[in-house]
């Protein structure tokens, strides 16, 4: 199953919720997704089309359209395809379902995207910060409005 | 959770410093007697915000950055980096550089390869062997110190390129070192398959099978001495490797033992690799011609777009995901690097072990804290 094929298939299984869906080579998809439903279309990924293998989940801000992009690139070892799946989440409450269940390694890249840019995970096991000490919980620093850590520099926390 | 620790229950906390530790990160472990109950990995004793730095850095000054992510696979990182660049500009690479970038990669490596499997030979007691593998290793740096010009954090590559040309004498100095090296790596299989101590700690320790391991998304050897044949430089090629010959090594005994195996036989075909290399290289340019982004281009506005490039990384597969706006900085880069998940895995694995066997099987997984944290 080529490309083409794996973006239609997924496109009739979920009419609607995979919209602006673009084969841009042979071996790379991009598609926009509902935020609601990524995780029955990680499920309907994993078991129809062998994609297995989670390469990453991250965030990107968008400040200007409010929005923040959860991103996941999903990949496989069965074929080459790259499949790209964005949700994009309101800035001013992110929230999205956690696909922990499907993807067991989604665990670290969702703590890491909560701590960073604030994106909470509904169901998540475990939502703790993962690089970051407890006190810059809140600042979100990957955001694009982050102005550095002022007032709370080694020196102050001590 | 590890946090409720029931009767007869304890509580060990491994590092951030420990001898068995590459980079520092902290492995929470609760034992009762001395089986692993439970244990927890605590991240970000390095965390360097290098994602962050390179929103705020010119394309060309994120390469020096990107090295800095894990010093031992430094090329792979900038190949990675570089080639994200290359795809969004749309740059073509003249064959004679990416053959270049195929040799400085594969020597790199080896050399992480080397490192690696010393550290880990010393991690479970067997000493001297740190000594005879860095005394190869260091032979190789001098190599790749004679072409770029540094010994770990290398700056070499470029958009479209290479910094500098191969020396004059180059292929002779690889073969004297790779002569050298062969009776090296033979040397180390049969003291590996021949030591009882040695057998005794790894074989049949820390076994993943291949379903599990797919399942938990680890990469590179630790994927690949399980059986599957996963290598980003078969299935999404990139350079020139479709043009070379050479295997995927897969063992499929998937325990500790079989991953130094995997790296000991991948150090041999990198060196295949390498002289295939050296062998068809065609003379010509380094940078391409007629195009807008050349050699000295310190600002450089690269069109916007995504994309996302991977590469493999002589610990397993990575990414760099690059969203550019249009301007001289990318907008953001995430790095998918291949120890992330790889050591996320450990939790898992080392359930019901004996406490003596955390060292042999996180060891195993050459795990590089400072990619993790970034």
């Amino acid at each position: 199953m080529d490309a083409k094929a794996m973006i239609d298939s997924l496109s009739s299984q979920f009419p609607g919720v995979i919209y602006d869906a673009q084969v841009e080579s042979d071996i790379r998809i991009l598609a926009k997704v509902k935020p609601e439903s990524v995780k029955d279309i990680c499920q309907y990924l994993k078991e129809k089309l062998s994609f297995g293998h989670l390469c990453c989940e991250f965030g990107v801000d968008y400040p200007e359209r409010n929005e923040i992009e959860v991103i996941y690139v999903i990949g496989s070892y069965e074929h080459p395809v790259l499949l790209t799946l964005k949700a994009i989440l309101s800035r001013d409450d992110p929230k999205i379902g956690s696909v922990v269940p499907v993807y067991w390694n989604a665990n670290w890249y969702e703590r890491e995207t909560y701590e960073l840019f604030g994106v909470k995970y509904l169901d998540h096991p475990d939502l703790r910060p993962l690089v970051l000490p407890q006190e810059m919980l809140g600042e979100w620093p990957l955001r694009k409005d982050y102005k550095g850590f002022p007032n709370k520099t080694a020196k102050n926390l001590v | 959770m590890y946090n409720e620790v029931g009767p007869s229950e304890m509580i060990m906390h491994m590092g951030p410093q420990h001898p068995m530790l590459p980079g520092p990160f902290r492995l929470n472990v609760k034992l009762r007697g001395e089986t692993v109950v439970d244990s927890e990995v605590e991240a970000g004793w390095i965390h360097k915000g290098i994602e962050k730095i390179l929103e705020s850095k010119t394309y060309l000054q994120g390469i020096t950055i990107v090295d800095r992510i894990c010093y031992l696979a430094a090329l792979t990182n900038e190949e990675a980096y570089v080639g994200c660049v290359e795809k969004l500009a749309d740059i073509e690479v003249p064959e004679r550089a990416q053959y270049i970038r195929v040799i400085m990669e594969e020597l790199s490596r080896i050399q992480s390869h080397l490192l690696g499997m010393g550290e880990y030979a010393s991690f479970i007691g067997f000493v001297s062997m740190f000594m005879y593998t860095i005394k190869e290793r260091e032979d190789l740096m001098s190599v790749i110190d004679s072409v770029t010009g540094a010994r770990i954090t290398h700056s070499f590559l470029r958009f479209g390129g290479v910094k500098d040309d191969l020396p004059e004498g180059f292929a002779d100095d690889v073969k004297y070192v790779f002569g050298n090296l062969r009776k090296a790596i033979d040397t180390y299989e049969e003291l590996f398959s021949t030591d009882y101590i040695y057998k005794a700690r790894t074989v049949g320790i820390g076994t993943l099978t291949a379903d599990v391991a797919k399942d938990i998304g680890v990469s590179g050897p630790p994927l690949r001495a399980t059986g599957v044949a996963f290598d980003i430089r078969k299935d999404e090629p990139y350079l020139v490797y479709k043009d070379l010959d050479f295997k995927v090594c897969t063992q499929t005994a998937g325990d500790v033992f079989a991953r130094v195996q995997v790296r000991l036989d991948e150090m041999r075909e990198s060196m295949y690799i390498i002289e295939q290399c050296l062998d068809q290289m065609p003379k010509g340019p380094i940078f391409p011609e007629g195009t807008a982004y050349g050699r000295r281009s310190p600002v450089m506005r690269i069109p916007a777009g995504e994309v996302f490039h991977r590469v493999e990384d002589p610990r397993g597969e990575m990414g760099f995901y690059m969203v550019s706006d249009g301007s001289d900085k990318p907008y953001r880069v995430k790095i998918r690097g291949p120890v992330y998940p790889t050591l996320q895995a450990l939790p898992p694995l080392l359930k019901g072990v004996p406490l003596a066997d955390i060292v042999s099987i996180a060891g195993s997984m050459d795990t590089c804290t400072s990619e993790v944290d970034r």
